[in-house]
């Protein structure tokens, strides 16, 4: 018992660095064996080839890159970059008003506000994109009661395209936006924008002078936090996207779970992870508090 | 004040578009309908068929007994990975440690996901419950460590420690005593974001789910595949009311653990 206590005493107390770094060992090892060692593994395997039996050959080379960069498979690469581009624009668009409303208006419902913005963030994505495509499939509930009241006279194709898996995209990454905006909005000096006032600016001019431009690390963030993750989105085109409009995460996923090839699946995983440490370089330049 | 409520009005809007799919399948979990589109009145009969669905009952103790044991890693791994991280005077490598820390938060699913299966799979090791929970302990172990990062940091904690140490107590004794009792609803809060996490993972399932392993969301998944019925309907809401719950519980203990880091 007493060697016990001494041995953990010693751990805990840290007087020692290796006391820190045995405490924090089991963490990381876990993601070192489950995280960084499969990261490496796609490192490798993106550089190998693959056998005529879906068997790795390992013989180096760029040829997996090279495919990734065909005609074939550009225009899913641009269609990422497209979607995840235009989710980052409609959302910080439809956000921004939503950020401003909860940092200057909310006033004591402010809390509730937020937390409601946060629950259909928690909710199962699966869920909410199946209910999704209960609402806008060809028996759905938006054709059903555009056909009833007599708007259109036969079914709109609304599901399975681009417009569905734009939708989708916004419905999941729009609290991904607003919350950053939000926080820098609340940072923005309100004595500034009363000074503005007192200055003689009406409100659009206050807004616009003093108030969007204090709050543009927020932009900023608030872009990048939707824009890195959306590159990797997977789950919101396999749902809403249909067989035609994918993107580069189900094309990733075909290649490990149907075709069987492996080789070019992690050259296709090593670009995407490219990409967002790209993005996340920009982010951490631009962070607001860095 | 026209214009605000301009933009009052403006997000409620907004909100209605969040809400709306949350709404529409519970309403539609309830309809005495085969389709979904057209109301035929209340019934229950959707929410029976599912608790008469062995497969499905299997499913959910599946997807129960994965989150408990996801949480149960990410939490011991975290609450001592944390506590170096705040308690431990500055030691080398502690950024590297932060960022490998948030590491699983930044990894898109899918490339966790094929990273783990190919991995696993070329080490020789079967896709198995156990592959599936270290998995989800994985992707679990940001917000356990976040939960208890932050409790920890709270200054008054540290002040205890040292006065039950000053009062002759090791440093085994006032971790047991006083730092893991004031930390216990940050450990727990902490462990039901990672329970909620793992319960409703489809991604990383998905991807490392071998053929005799079925979660929840997996189920949900093939059914989808079938077509809309009112069955997943019902599912969903049982989904969507676990989270719910599980929420709510986490932010009572989260309310709980900045209390007592007020007092």
């Amino acid at each position: 018992m007493r060697t016990l206590d001494r041995a953990f005493s010693w751990l805990l107390s840290g007087r020692r660095q290796a006391a820190s770094h045995l405490l924090l060992a089991p963490a990381a090892a876990w993601l070192l064996i489950f995280l960084v060692l499969p990261a490496l593994g796609l490192i490798a395997l993106s550089f190998a080839k693959n056998g005529a039996y879906g068997e790795i050959v390992w013989s180096p080379g760029l040829q997996n890159y090279a495919r990734a960069f065909d005609a074939k498979y550009i225009p899913v690469l641009l269609r990422t970059l497209g979607f995840a581009g235009g989710t980052t624009i409609l959302c910080l668009l439809l956000g921004y008003p939503l950020a401003y409303f909860l940092s200057f208006q909310a006033g004591r419902w402010r809390n509730a506000f937020i937390i409601g913005l946060m629950v259909p963030f928690w909710t199962s994505a699966l869920v909410a994109f199946y209910s999704w495509m209960v609402i806008l499939g060809k028996e759905g509930l938006l054709n059903s009661a555009l056909l009833r009241f007599g708007f259109i006279s036969a079914p709109l194709g609304i599901l399975y395209t681009p417009f569905s898996v734009l939708l989708g995209l916004v419905y999941f990454y729009l609290p991904f936006t607003v919350l950053p905006l939000y926080g820098s909005l609340e940072k923005v000096p309100r004595g500034l924008i009363e000074a503005a006032y007192d200055l003689g600016a009406d409100r659009r001019t206050a807004f616009f002078k003093v108030t969007f431009p204090l709050s543009l690390p927020g932009v900023i963030a608030g872009a990048l936090l939707t824009f890195i993750p959306c590159l990797g989105d997977f789950l919101t085109a396999e749902i809403l996207g249909g067989p035609r409009f994918y993107l580069l995460g189900n094309l990733i996923s075909n290649q490990f779970l149907m075709a069987q090839d492996w080789p070019f699946g992690a050259a296709l995983t090593c670009l995407l992870l490219f990409g967002m440490v790209l993005g996340l370089m920009a982010y951490r330049r631009w962070e607001p508090d860095a | 004040m026209k214009k605000g409520r301009g933009l009052a009005l403006y997000c409620a809007a907004l909100y209605a578009f969040l809400y709306v799919p949350l709404v529409v399948m519970t309403a539609f979990s309830f309809n005495d309908a085969h389709r979904n589109v057209v109301w035929r009145g209340f019934t229950f009969k959707w929410y029976a068929m599912l608790v008469k669905d062995a497969e499905l009952m299997g499913a959910m103790l599946t997807s129960l007994e994965l989150a408990a044991a996801a949480a149960a890693i990410a939490a011991a791994l975290g609450l001592f990975a944390s506590y170096a991280m705040v308690r431990h005077h500055a030691f080398k490598g502690r950024d590297g440690y932060a960022a490998l820390l948030d590491a699983p938060l930044m990894m898109p699913e899918v490339a966790l996901g094929v990273g783990l299966l190919s991995f696993l799979v070329r080490a020789g090791y079967e896709l198995d419950f156990g592959a599936l929970a270290c998995a989800h302990a994985l992707i679990c172990l940001p917000y356990t460590v976040g939960a208890v990062r932050a409790r920890l940091k709270s200054v008054g904690n540290e002040r205890l420690e040292e006065a039950a140490m000053d009062l002759g107590a090791t440093e085994w004794i006032a971790f047991l005593k006083v730092t893991l009792p004031l930390a216990m609803p940050a450990i727990v809060s902490g462990s039901l974001l990672a329970f909620t996490v793992s319960f409703e993972d489809f991604v990383t399932s998905f991807f490392l789910a071998g053929i005799g392993i079925v979660t929840l969301p997996i189920k949900i998944y093939s059914m989808m595949k079938f077509g809309v019925t009112p069955e997943i309907n019902a599912l969903s809401v049982v989904l969507l009311a676990a989270t719910f719950v599980l929420l709510g519980l986490n932010a009572w203990f989260s309310s709980r653990s900045r209390e007592s880091a007020r007092a």
